[in-house]
């Protein structure tokens, strides 16, 4: 049995940094929402870590949904990650399952492609994605970033469910032919079902990733009625040199956060093999 | 019905009549799915990465407004005059700072923790590892307006702690240094990445056979002697990968951190690759200039990659 540490002075030490780092994650997130209750004089007049005062202005949540249009945002950054997500998991698995199991002419060269892909810096490609979207007319819509947010997730998708789907017992195909069902519909019916774990690991990684993305939504949307969150959040940032409004700030951040927390908290486990399984990465 | 006797049956099936036939149906119905499971995802891809990434190397041999016509080729003109500006220098300097600092931040306290949340018996193991994990959920967006705020020269939290141990209020402009405002940079960055090497050297800590710490017990090793000699050799290779993951996030995406809170400033001393990248070609137009940053970008993290990795093969030797 491992004994742990037996120095208490040392033992007392490293609980002390695990608790300290503890609360340098945890109290930005408080923080984040006691200031989003405050106005712009509590901001100068008190210090930064003061409780707001009463009455707490939760209108500045209503404030921000609607004066800075926080709903539209929201609605985009749904829309979108939720279409990358499932267009980048229908591509990657489909693709993945046919490089688990069946070998044809190129199909090593073709998994080596996308594996080496990864390594590739992405802002490489960013102007001419400009371009490329550009001569498309997919500039300022939520199809243009969908399309391209799916195309740079696949690559992470096809490694983890190709190790997935060659995880499997073969039989079960075996006996779903036998039946009389068709390719498609022994990959339809019986392995994406099975393959559900690999699947929701690749999506929960996905989703965080395409909400939280910032360059490349910055660059093809510059109309401000399709921002997603984090693009307006750079905006409102970038403003408060002219306008001063700290608690919408910290109410906007609110609203950014506290969906992908949800998700974190919901889908930790599978967050964590994500990772593992990405490791390679 | 277990799944063994099946494939006996579709041999069976095979050898019986219209053999022939029934082949070279199931060949073509076979080819026909693979063709359509592959060539999807294959045609998407050369479009969306593909395609963009070999247009990036091309582009980068012009001189090219991006908004005109006209682009002229200019060869190496752009990698040329590239080495001749000073804020290039300064802009590969800052990256191989951050990419120094955080390899040194992230590794040193991710394998603190990972360490102690596994092999200390803590109580409350479990619900650190979560928390810890929380900035890599947020995105770097928000991380950069909530250090901007901690940094804030009037209202900020850095400037109000220090303040309690002064007779004058402190008022410095942490962002606004003509030097060093990199260093400042740092502890969000460092803040920010933590959690998922921590996770990646938990699941290695744990793969370890609990034998090998016994055996270690039973000796009398230390918690210090079995971390040297059990711990470390035993996951050096998800170190390793932890290593070059951060180098190659870094070179690649510090931009957006550099961009939120200093946009580069003051007087380009934060600029980074990525951030001059942006403002040259997206502010300034010169989107030729721009793409071949991009193509520095791959090369210096194709040759960081060959050099850590044979840095980092040696250390292995060493160790066992």
């Amino acid at each position: 049995m491992n004994n742990g540490i037996r120095n208490p002075i040392v033992k007392f030490a490293f609980y002390a940094i695990l608790i300290l780092w503890g609360l340098s994650v945890l109290y930005p997130l408080l923080w984040t929402l006691l200031d989003a209750l405050k106005n712009n004089d509590q901001f100068f007049r008190h210090l930064p870590w003061a409780l707001p005062e009463a009455p707490l202005l939760w209108s500045n949540f209503s404030y921000v949904w609607n004066k800075y249009n926080f709903d539209s945002y929201f609605l985009n950054s749904i829309i979108i990650t939720v279409g990358s997500t499932l267009l980048g998991l229908l591509l990657a698995a489909t693709t993945a399952y046919v490089l688990a199991r069946y070998k044809f002419r190129g199909s090593g060269a073709l998994y080596l492609l996308y594996i080496a892909s990864m390594m590739v810096p992405f802002i490489l490609a960013l102007i001419p994605l400009f371009f490329l979207m550009n001569s498309f007319h997919l500039i300022n819509t939520k199809i243009g970033l969908i399309l391209v947010y799916t195309s740079s997730v696949l690559a992470f998708g096809i490694f983890v469910l190709v190790g997935f789907f060659k995880s499997l017992p073969k039989e079960l195909e075996e006996a779903s032919i036998m039946d009389g069902a068709s390719y498609f519909g022994t990959f339809f019916r019986v392995m994406l079902p099975l393959s559900q774990p690999g699947l929701i690991t690749v999506a929960i990684v996905n989703v965080l990733n395409i909400w939280n993305e910032y360059i490349v939504g910055t660059i093809l949307v510059n109309d401000p009625t399709q921002y997603t969150l984090p693009v307006e959040i750079g905006v409102m940032q970038a403003e408060m040199q002219y306008r001063t409004e700290w608690g919408p700030l910290f109410a906007a951040l609110f609203f950014t956060i506290v969906p992908v927390l949800l998700v974190y908290i919901v889908f930790q486990r599978k967050i964590a093999s994500g990772i593992t399984a990405g490791a390679v990465k | 019905m277990d799944g063994r006797v099946r494939p006996v049956v579709l041999r069976e099936f095979y050898r019986k009549g219209g053999r022939v036939m029934e082949a070279g149906s199931a060949k073509w119905q076979r080819n026909l799915f693979i063709a359509s499971f592959i060539i999807p995802t294959f045609v998407f891809f050369c479009v969306f990465t593909i395609y963009p990434v070999a247009k990036g190397l091309y582009y980068s041999m012009f001189d090219w407004s991006g908004m005109s016509q006209t682009k002229d080729f200019i060869g190496f003109g752009n990698f040329k005059e590239m080495f001749r500006d000073p804020i290039v220098w300064r802009a590969i300097g800052n990256d191989y700072f951050l990419v120094v600092g955080k390899i040194v931040g992230i590794m040193v306290l991710a394998t603190f923790f990972a360490v102690a949340l596994t092999r200390f018996n803590f109580k409350m193991a479990g619900f650190f590892r979560s928390i810890f994990f929380i900035p890599n959920v947020i995105s770097v967006v928000v991380i950069g307006v909530l250090w901007n705020f901690i940094y804030n020269p009037q209202i900020g939290f850095l400037n109000a702690f220090l303040s309690l141990f002064t007779d004058e209020k402190v008022s410095i402009t942490w962002l606004g240094f003509t030097n060093h405002t990199i260093w400042m940079l740092l502890p969000p960055a460092i803040w920010a990445g933590i959690g998922f090497y921590m996770i990646l050297l938990i699941a290695a800590i744990q793969n370890i056979p609990a034998s090998y710490y016994e055996a270690a017990d039973l000796e009398g090793a230390g918690q210090w002697t079995q971390f040297r000699r059990i711990t470390v050799p035993l996951i050096w290779e998800q170190m390793k990968v932890s290593i070059l993951n951060i180098m190659m996030t870094t070179l690649n995406g510090s931009f957006v951190i550099v961009w939120i809170m200093t946009e580069g400033g003051p007087d380009n001393s934060t600029q980074v690759m990525g951030s001059y990248l942006y403002q040259m070609a997206f502010r300034q137009y010169h989107f030729g200039f721009g793409a071949a940053i991009g193509v520095l970008i791959l090369v210096l993290s194709l040759i960081t990659t060959v050099v850590l990795q044979r840095l980092l093969r040696h250390e292995t030797v060493e160790l066992s």
